[in-house]
């Protein structure tokens, strides 16, 4: 193309018309903060990580079992605890293993790739945890209907109960709804440029 | 990190800092843009500085790494640059050979490489760099067949925007 080769002239004969920025300026930089999205995924994973943790820690069963006699349940709760810490522990290490084989000197596309399943590892995290918070309120649910005397007396009216249950699965649904749509939210900000550029160099080598 | 490295990376910076501008002149408009792109690809340099082994060039390194930053952490929309006044932006015409057609066709390219998207700029910079395929390939980490057929792509859509 000749317009393109009449460009490149032009490109490298002005190689040297940069205004030129001095060692003093650069040594300046250097010590300014990185505004990178890996630096933003890292503080927002971080972030993730000890409000989910915290949320199932606030999840404090122990005591609503005791108060509906439902003793015979902690037992099963204790092995989810440390199931649970294990997860969290597994999850931080896979986390931290992705986010140090982050490297700006491989290829573009993998370096997309690096940044991509990071964030997956947090978004796995999270998935799970509002699986288990999911998980345990049904099971609350259920714990209640039979073991709450007050609880259970609901479930003889099928009329109420049927409302009941109507109101228990809105409620959730709402959670996670919400829930989504804010993660959609802080990633779609973040990430929608490096998706953009991810699918265009996947599609070069379809 | 010890004063003797950032002494001699500031100091190969300085020199290859073209390199930098170059991108930055691609990926942004407005200098206050092209300053901040700068400082970015200068951070992630920096950090990615001890790894550098010495055993390519440093220029070489620092495509890669620049590269890299414009397209994939530099999170600032490259959007904007569709309404800049481009009578603004610096085209860098010599006095010399003062050619009237000549730059009104040079500056129409530059206008229609800016409306390219960031992974067919990346193409175009290597390719105004005269970088062989083989090193596009592995820049981009595509493969070398593709990157021809897209270069060829990227030249046709370049013509369409020229000759609507």
């Amino acid at each position: 193309m000749e317009e393109l080769d009449l460009l490149k002239k032009d490109w490298q004969k002005n190689e040297n018309s940069f205004e030129q920025v001095s060692e003093m300026e650069i040594y300046k930089m250097l010590h300014k903060k990185s505004s990178s999205i890996v630096k933003w995924i890292l503080i927002i994973s971080i972030l993730e990580v000890l409000l989910w943790t915290g949320i199932s820690l606030l999840f404090n069963t122990d005591d609503y079992l005791k108060e509906v006699h439902g003793e015979a349940y902690i037992e099963y709760l204790k092995f989810l605890t440390v199931f649970n810490y294990a997860v969290v522990a597994v999850f931080i290490l896979i986390f931290y293993k992705n986010y140090k084989n982050i490297s700006t000197i491989t290829s573009t596309k993998q370096l997309m790739k690096d940044i991509l399943k990071t964030r997956k590892t947090v978004q796995y995290y999270v998935w799970y945890n509002l699986g288990m918070i999911v998980f345990s309120m049904i099971m609350g649910f259920i714990l209640a209907f039979s073991l709450n005397p007050k609880v259970h007396e609901l479930t003889l009216n099928t009329k109420v109960f049927t409302l009941t249950i109507l109101l228990c699965g809105a409620f959730l649904l709402l959670f996670v709804g919400l829930f989504w749509l804010f993660y959609r939210l802080i990633y779609g900000i973040l990430l929608k440029k490096l998706y953009k550029n991810y699918h265009e160099l996947k599609k070069i080598d379809l | 990190m010890s004063e003797g490295l950032e002494q001699s990376f500031v100091k190969q910076l300085r020199e290859n800092q073209n390199i930098i501008h170059k991108i930055c002149r691609l990926y942004t408009a407005g200098d206050d843009a092209h300053k901040d792109l700068f400082q970015e690809i200068t951070i992630q340099l920096w950090k990615a500085f001890p790894k550098f082994r010495g055993d390519s060039k440093f220029s070489t390194w620092a495509y890669r790494v620049a590269l890299n930053t414009a397209i994939t952490l530099y999170r600032k929309s490259t959007k904007s640059v569709q309404t800049v006044d481009y009578e603004k932006h610096q085209f860098f015409i010599s006095q010399e050979d003062y050619n009237y057609e000549e730059e009104e066709r040079i500056k129409l390219m530059y206008q229609a490489v800016y409306q390219l998207n960031d992974i067919e700029k990346a193409l175009v910079f290597m390719y105004l760099e005269d970088k062989d395929y083989t090193e596009i390939s592995e820049t981009l980490g595509i493969s070398e067949v593709n990157a021809r057929v897209k270069m060829n792509r990227i030249k046709g859509k370049l013509k369409k925007i020229l000759n609507p």
